[in-house]
């Protein structure tokens, strides 16, 4: 007996060694677990049960000048999945003919990264009750499919504006890393484009939060923590939603009549109602637009595709203030304005025209558009007539002058740099100097050289120099209103709850040109004349209102003629500038101008009915 | 024959307070686990009463095996051996075997689950192995007992890795090795023993042998990150629901791992994780404590057993005892695989309670009858 204990001593001794390293080696390992490393699991844990969704604020409308709702929200249902449920095939396919959105759509809403981790996946925004009411009542033929109720962008009046509102869309990786909103997230809905995308910080309002804790299926156990969202802030435009309505159907109209005249390849346009005292935007129109509305819910790659091909003309473009366009004979005006203040010519300083201009020398020989020539013209003659010949003379002066006092004085009315709009996307323009074609040249040494021609295009609005319809309402209100360069702006008022304007606009003054009085009557005069008896008398014929405007048509490589007209009026104490391009539309005096004064029969309460001319100036 | 004396005498003479009393903590402590580890559960009473029926069942078992004086299973090694490998098998023998998640297989008769008969194999497979063990009276040298030795481990363990059941061949073959090492196996056949477990495992990974699945978490333990969200998942929620229990844990019924489902089988597998979210590294500390008295006294028992073949039943139990916990434990902190092996007196599930008290009542069957074969 005790033979066999003493025997087994030391294998006892070892067997209770095991013991203690097996029970140590696991106390070890808990105390690194538990004691040392505890923080780390304790966030695990904390990260594995609680989650976040963000609740969204309402967002702010965007209401007329007068208070009428050119944007609003409109509650909607939402067919949601989680991404779990892409892997169940015949899921899937029931759901695509349930909601009538393709398998790969669906496909590849379920994959996207582009939002909240427990969000679900929104497959098609603002189903019909009917397949709502479907969903709903074989909700176990779609598990965990949901119709949610959200709220998305309304247009009461559809396309109306859409450049200058913009639309909404989720937000992008670029928006997300520059946004300075604390609280941003993949998926939210920002403005991308016009006001929606300028005022976007006014409009977004605050995100509201609700933390709660999740079991491992992701079922929501608690609520932790809520945040209620605060609702964006409405936003009043000087739009006016009728001038609006009347400027974009003065386009539509310009177009049709450009085909009636000839001229089918007009598409596209853009036109500016500005005040000439506040520089609120009035209207603001572009053609070809597009429905905002199109891109709720996400916009589809077949719609993004057409929106974005040339041959649709890039209707997304606002090209009342993206698009810089040679403003051909409007820019004469500046000119006569320009050797006026330069005293370089008067009122009555005469040049005659023989229809062909050679003052730099026989071999620079230029036309004037008509060949025949318009004999000799004083200042007013030559505006009325929009007599190429006179105004080379004028360049020529200015080339002679010492400096670029031309381009002085363009840029001292606002053209060649953005204006500064309330509105992303404005373009600057192009005031072509020396200094400009030497670096824009530089490539091509042959061409550095500013030459005499250079300014003497220049002169008539056409060469190098572009201007955004903006740009051109701008200039036209600044030759009205004395000098004055003013910020145009398409923001009235950001409204507080209560609907009383918690920030006014107001109007601001970029320069002051300081043209003398007797200038701009001399200017007015001839503008005056211009509708009266000149390029644009059949336009405006019987308008009771007296209207100072000019006509241009530019030439461009390759294309029909560009048609222009700029006016304000009344012309004297102006109220309104206009500028209405159309793109190949033929002529500023039958094409745009017949829509300038469509735009003005409504702005000062008069019967419009269409005007059908001709004209063969430029 | 001595006189008769009062039970309460007898009882208090013959009880090893030592294991009693950790015995009984740790059946307070498992229930109170099973209790919190299921309270989210629909099936919760149902579940805690069924763990209370299997305590009570067990100490019937207990109070038998005590009573019964061991050296009598010595002349039933024949049979039990037959028992043995019938147990083992017969999941497998239509009319009597049902599965459950995997691996667990079940003895059903009439589609009524009576047991796991694995559980019992284990208590079986010690009893039979300690009588062949024990024939060599300490010594085991000569190559012919040697390879005897080894058919008696090799015939069950090959039996239950048939089944298949890693786990408990594991089981099977550590408790070999205690009993072994007691039993006088020289070094040099430890080390072919070694050798043995080696080529075993290469050949469970590289053939057939093992189920995907058990590859999959043999593999997973070396490279977590192989499944996330599968074997590896299990794993990592585990160790969150330890590590984030700290020095003194959530609380009991606290937690958001055990709570919210995280961890999976937490009243079985990982009971652990739970006790180790809701009471953190005292209450870890505690059970470890807790199975250290459990294995010292087993472990006493055996040295003062009154024959050799006490004393390797005892170093079976021990080891057996030992390697579930370190498998277990060590599974949910990320040391061991994960297998299906619970946790001695704490987790959940009536055949492996049975087979454990029953443990404890032959425990002390050797312990009453250190000084002779009366009770």
């Amino acid at each position: 007996m005790t033979t066999f204990r003493e025997q087994l001593k030391g294998r006892f001794a070892v067997l209770g060694v095991v013991v203690l390293v097996v029970l140590g080696a696991l106390a070890v390992r808990l105390w690194s677990m538990q004691v040392i490393a505890s923080t780390q699991y304790t966030a695990a844990a904390q990260n594995n049960s609680t989650r976040e969704v963000s609740l969204p604020a309402p967002r702010g409308r965007i209401l007329d000048v007068k208070g009428r709702p050119l944007v609003t929200n409109r509650p909607v249902m939402n067919v949601t999945a989680p991404s779990s449920i892409s892997q169940d095939a015949t899921l899937v396919a029931r759901l695509s003919a349930a909601i009538d959105v393709p398998v790969d759509e669906i496909q590849s809403k379920l994959a996207s990264f582009k939002q909240e981790r427990l969000a679900p996946h929104v497959l098609r925004t603002d189903v019909p009750l009917a397949v709502a009411a479907y969903l709903s009542e074989h909700s176990a033929d779609f598990p965990g499919v949901e119709v949610q109720e959200a709220a998305v962008r309304d247009y009461p009046f559809g396309s109306l504006a859409g450049h200058v509102l913009g639309y909404t869309g989720e937000i992008s990786e670029e928006q997300l890393a520059a946004t300075s909103t604390v609280n941003a997230s993949m998926g939210d809905i920002v403005g991308k484009t016009g006001v929606e995308a300028f005022y976007d910080k006014v409009l977004q309002g605050e995100k509201g939060f609700r933390r709660f804790e999740v079991d491992n299926q992701g079922r929501v156990r608690s609520v932790l923590a809520e945040g209620a969202p605060i609702a964006g802030k409405d936003v009043r435009l000087t739009i006016n939603k009728d001038v609006q309505a009347v400027a974009e159907k003065a386009l539509a109209d310009a177009l049709v009549e450009a085909h009636r005249q000839g001229f089918t390849k007009a598409r596209a346009g853009a036109a500016v109602v500005l005040d000439v005292k506040t520089g609120a935007v009035v209207a603001m129109a572009s053609v070809p637009t597009y429905d905002p509305a199109v891109f709720l819910g996400g916009v589809s790659p077949a719609e993004w595709k057409s929106l974005n091909d040339p041959a649709s003309n890039y209707p997304l473009n606002n090209r009342a203030i993206m698009a810089a366009y040679p403003p051909a004979s409007t820019f004469k005006s500046i000119d006569a304005m320009a050797g006026l203040q330069a005293k370089l010519i008067t009122a009555g300083t005469r040049f005659t025209c023989t229809g062909r201009w050679s003052g730099f020398g026989s071999q620079w020989a230029k036309w004037c558009w008509l060949h025949s020539g318009h004999g000799s013209l004083n200042l007013t003659g030559a505006i009325e007539a929009s007599c190429d010949s006179y105004f080379y003379n004028v360049g020529k002066l200015f080339y002679e002058a010492p400096g670029e006092q031309l381009q002085a004085f363009a840029r001292s009315i606002g053209l060649g740099a953005p204006l500064g709009i309330d509105l992303p996307g404005e373009v600057a323009g192009r005031v072509p100097d020396a200094a400009w074609k030497k670096a824009f040249n530089q490539n091509y040494p042959e061409y550095q050289q500013w030459v005499p021609g250079d300014t003497v295009n220049m002169a008539i609005g056409q060469g190098d120099l572009l201007v955004t319809p903006l740009q051109l309402a701008s200039a036209y209100a600044t030759l009205g209103n004395g000098g004055t360069v003013i910020q145009p702006h398409v923001l009235d008022a950001v409204l507080a709850s209560d609907g009383t304007a918690s920030i006014v606009a107001t109007t601001t003054v970029i320069s002051d040109a300081k043209l003398s009085p007797a200038n701009v009557a001399t200017l007015r005069s001839a503008l005056v004349g211009v509708t009266t008896v000149g390029t644009a008398k059949s336009v405006f014929r019987g308008f009771p209102v007296s209207v100072a405007g000019k006509t241009g048509t530019a030439q461009v490589n390759g294309k029909d003629d560009l048609a222009v007209f700029a006016c304000y009026a009344p012309a004297v104490a102006p109220r309104y500038a206009i500028a209405v391009i159309i793109e190949q539309g033929g002529h500023g005096g039958s094409v745009s101008g017949p829509a300038a004064r469509q735009i003005m029969s409504y702005l000062f309460g008069k019967k419009y009915t269409a005007i059908h001319t001709t004209d063969v100036s430029r | 024959m001595r006189p008769r004396r009062p039970l309460l005498r007898i009882v208090s003479d013959r009880l090893h307070i030592g294991l009693v009393s950790a015995v009984v903590i740790l059946l307070a402590y498992g229930s109170l686990m099973v209790w919190t580890a299921t309270v989210t559960m629909v099936a919760h009473t149902a579940l805690v009463q069924r763990q209370f029926i299997g305590i009570a069942l067990g100490c019937l078992f207990l109070i038998g095996a005590w009573l019964i004086d061991y050296t009598q299973y010595k002349s039933w090694t024949g049979p039990l051996m037959i028992l043995l490998c019938v147990l083992i098998l017969s999941p497998r023998i239509p009319g009597l075997g049902g599965t459950a998640s995997g691996a667990t297989s079940w003895l059903e008769v009439f589609g009524v689950r009576l047991f796991q008969p694995s559980e019992p194999a284990k208590l079986l497979f010690i009893v039979v192995l300690a009588a062949v063990v024990a024939e060599f009276g300490g010594k085991i040298e000569r190559r012919p007992d040697v390879l005897k030795v080894a058919g008696y481990v090799a015939l069950p363990f090959v039996l239950i890795l048939l089944q298949p059941d890693l786990g408990t061949g594991l089981v099977f073959i550590m408790i070999a090795l205690g009993m072994l090492l007691v039993g006088g196996l020289k070094g040099r056949w430890f080390a072919v023993a070694a050798v043995l477990i080696v080529v075993f495992a290469v050949a469970g990974l590289t053939t057939p042998l093992l189920q995907q699945y058990q590859k999959d978490r043999l593999l997973v333990f070396v490279d977590p990150s192989r499944d996330p969200k599968g074997a590896g998942y299990n794993l990592a929620q585990s160790k969150i629901a330890i590590g984030s229990g700290g020095m003194t844990g959530t609380g009991l019924a606290a937690g958001t791992q055990s709570r919210f489902n995280f961890i999976p089988e937490p009243h079985t597998d990982f009971i652990f994780s739970v006790l180790g979210e809701q009471f953190g590294f005292v209450g870890a500390i505690m059970l470890l404590a807790l199975y250290l008295a459990l294995l010292s006294a087993t472990l006493s028992i055996s040295a003062s057993s009154r024959d050799l073949y006490g004393a390797l039943i005892a170093a079976g139990l021990l080891s057996m005892w030992l390697f579930q916990i370190l498998e277990n434990i060590g599974m949910t902190i990320g040391i061991m695989p994960v297998t299906g092996i619970p946790l001695p007196f704490m987790s959940y599930g009536s055949s492996f309670m049975v087979t454990n008290l029953a443990g404890v009542g032959i425990l002390l069957s050797i312990w009453s009858r250190r000084y002779g074969t009366g009770l």
